[in-house]
């Protein structure tokens, strides 16, 4: 048998490994490592991002998995319609969905309107920044965990049901485990979709600053010099999660 | 237990027939037989007796689907296990699968098991759920030949132990031939029911015979009145004596054993015998048969011990070995 010689395949996969670390090797280049410096306010956009983040994932996992699950398991008719609101959701410029969540959830749209009625502010607050990166991740989210639930033997489901099984029970001891490895790629994916998403926060929720707005902010009070700390910053916080959730899911498949 | 199912989608169906023992419901691919466990599971919709109208965790079914279905991320105690609830399960998983044989291998993960310990565990399984009725979906398909009997066997000395009765839907005549009951289903109607020697002594159609995995069942027709008949094989291109009842014109499936058929040196054959090319020779442990092309048409010949084949040969078949089925219309 021929030894498997990965030359070919392997300039591409340079190239692109290059082409992707490029633009970091400026960031490497660009910051000024002599007087490394955070703006002010920093802390607490670190503090924002992270926090409101953890709390997106909540409702984008309790309310997006069950929805995966259904589209994963049922053909209804119409479905089209259904993957075509993901996909819209998917399209819609970040400054796009910004404007339109302002236009419903905003003091004057009728979701807000009633909302402000309740005590709920959805415009420059805590729920407004959440609500943005709902809409942010969501989408993705559902996508990548309808996929990890359409790789569930529908069989083994079947099964669990002539054990006695009730469809509840067989979803959290048969779905929810076999799916769990792409269920972890998907919350990594919206996690990595909230924290970055600026658009839609800039216009719905400039303030509370959380990192993507601030460093916005940072480069037209002070310059580019109080960007690239708080991009480090960024890159150190954001990280972790996505990462171990990846690396786990590798080790688990290999 | 009397099955008695009607499904209309995604194929019409029709079955009712009594499950005792070991039954095996016998057909060819593509008749809806795994349409029908699945009907009784509750898991497509169906009408029928028993568990008419109930959701599927409240029939009382054990369902072994083919390739058995075990939890991959369970190990094998802990799918034994799954329908068992309360600190004895671990206890009791294990003593399913002590009866079954595989208590030694409880912490296995299935994907390192073997295709019939898989099936043993996935018994113990739907045993461990108390069933009052075993479904058995092609149980031989995922064994090992070499060990497919000895598999066999143990599965149905525990299936009588159990004392339940058990409905495995197959198309391998090596499992009809170990069944308590059989019945046998083409073109999605049931065709006989009885004992596997019943129906080996008197299959009801061609068609069954067939499912039977019985060499020599051919296509022909009945040509002249009783007496004087002939039956002419179109794919040998050849016209055989025959001693039947039918009338002139009938479209027959036709058997002869492969012992019954006589073989010849072709320059001293009788006058009705037929030239046949020798193609392979199939050796069992007890027997061998030859492969004799008539024509389009593949003859299986089981000579005496020791038989020389001559250079040219040809066949003979004698009319009263020769057994006749009148063809239905469609089938």
């Amino acid at each position: 048998m021929a030894r498997y010689r990965p030359r070919l395949s392997a300039l591409p996969a340079a190239l692109a490994l290059l082409l992707l670390a490029t633009p970091f090797v400026g960031l490497l280049l660009a910051t000024d490592w002599r007087h490394f410096g955070f703006a002010h306010g920093d802390g607490g956009a670190v503090r924002v991002s992270l926090g409101y983040s953890l709390i997106a994932l909540l409702p984008i996992v309790a309310l997006g998995t069950p929805l995966a699950w259904w589209l994963a398991r049922h053909r209804v008719r119409g479905q089209w319609l259904v993957d075509a609101l993901l996909l819209v959701s998917l399209l819609t410029p970040p400054l796009a969905m910004g404007l339109l969540l302002a236009s419903m959830y905003g003091p004057y749209g009728p979701a807000g309107h009633l909302l402000e009625r309740a005590g709920v502010l959805l415009t420059n607050s805590a729920p407004a920044f959440i609500l943005a990166q709902f809409y942010a991740a969501l989408p993705y989210y559902v996508m990548a965990a309808r996929t990890a639930f359409e790789g569930v033997p529908r069989e083994l489901e079947q099964i669990a049901l002539t054990l006695g099984y009730s469809p509840w029970r067989s979803f959290v001891h048969v779905s929810l485990p076999l799916a769990r490895l792409g269920l972890a790629a998907a919350v990594a994916l919206a996690w990595v979709r909230a924290l970055g998403e600026f658009g839609a926060v800039l216009i719905v929720a400039y303030y509370p600053q959380g990192i993507p707005v601030k460093l916005w902010v940072n480069l037209q009070d002070i310059g580019l010099d109080a960007v690239y700390p708080l991009l480090w910053v960024f890159f150190l916080a954001a990280l972790p999660m996505p990462l171990v959730l990846g690396m786990a899911v590798r080790r688990r498949l290999a | 237990m009397r099955i008695d199912y009607r499904i209309e989608q995604p194929v019409a169906l029709h079955a009712s027939f009594e499950v005792a023992g070991f039954t095996v419901l016998l057909g060819a691919s593509g008749e809806g037989k795994t349409l029908l466990l699945s009907a009784i599971a509750g898991l497509i919709a169906a009408r029928g007796k028993p568990f008419d109208g109930l959701p599927p965790q409240q029939r009382a079914v054990g369902y072994l689907p083919q390739g058995h279905a075990l939890f991959p991320h369970l190990r094998a105690w802990e799918n034994v296990a799954f329908s068992l609830r309360g600190a004895q399960r671990r206890a009791q998983a294990l003593q399913w699968l002590e009866r079954v044989g595989m208590a030694d291998l409880a912490e296995r993960w299935p994907a390192s098991l073997s295709g019939g310990q898989q099936q043993r565990v996935a018994l113990a399984r739907a045993l461990a759920r108390k069933p009052s009725l075993l479904l058995l979906d092609e149980p031989t398909s995922a064994l090992d030949p070499v060990t497919r009997d000895e598999v066999l066997a143990e599965l149905i000395a525990e299936v009588h132990e159990a004392g339940i009765p058990a409905l495995a839907v197959s198309h391998d005549p090596a499992l009809a031939a170990v069944a308590d009951r059989l019945v046998l289903m083409h073109g999605r109607r049931i065709v006989q029911i009885g004992t596997p020697e019943e129906v080996h002594a008197q299959p009801a159609s061609g068609a069954v015979a067939r499912l039977l995995g019985l060499r020599n069942v051919q296509r022909g027709r009945v040509v002249g009145s009783p007496g004087a008949q002939r039956l002419s094989w179109p794919e040998a291109e050849a016209s055989l004596p025959l001693e039947t009842p039918l009338p002139d014109g009938t479209l027959v499936d036709w058997h002869i054993a492969p012992a019954a058929v006589r073989l010849h040196d072709q320059s001293v054959a009788p006058a009705d015998a037929i030239p046949a090319a020798f193609e392979l020779r199939q050796t069992a442990p007890h027997r061998s048969y030859l492969g004799m092309r008539c024509g389009q048409a593949r003859l299986w010949v089981e000579p005496p011990a020791g038989y020389e084949l001559p250079a040219a040969s040809a066949v003979s078949l004698p009319p009263q070995a020769i057994r006749c089925w009148p063809v239905e219309n469609g089938s």
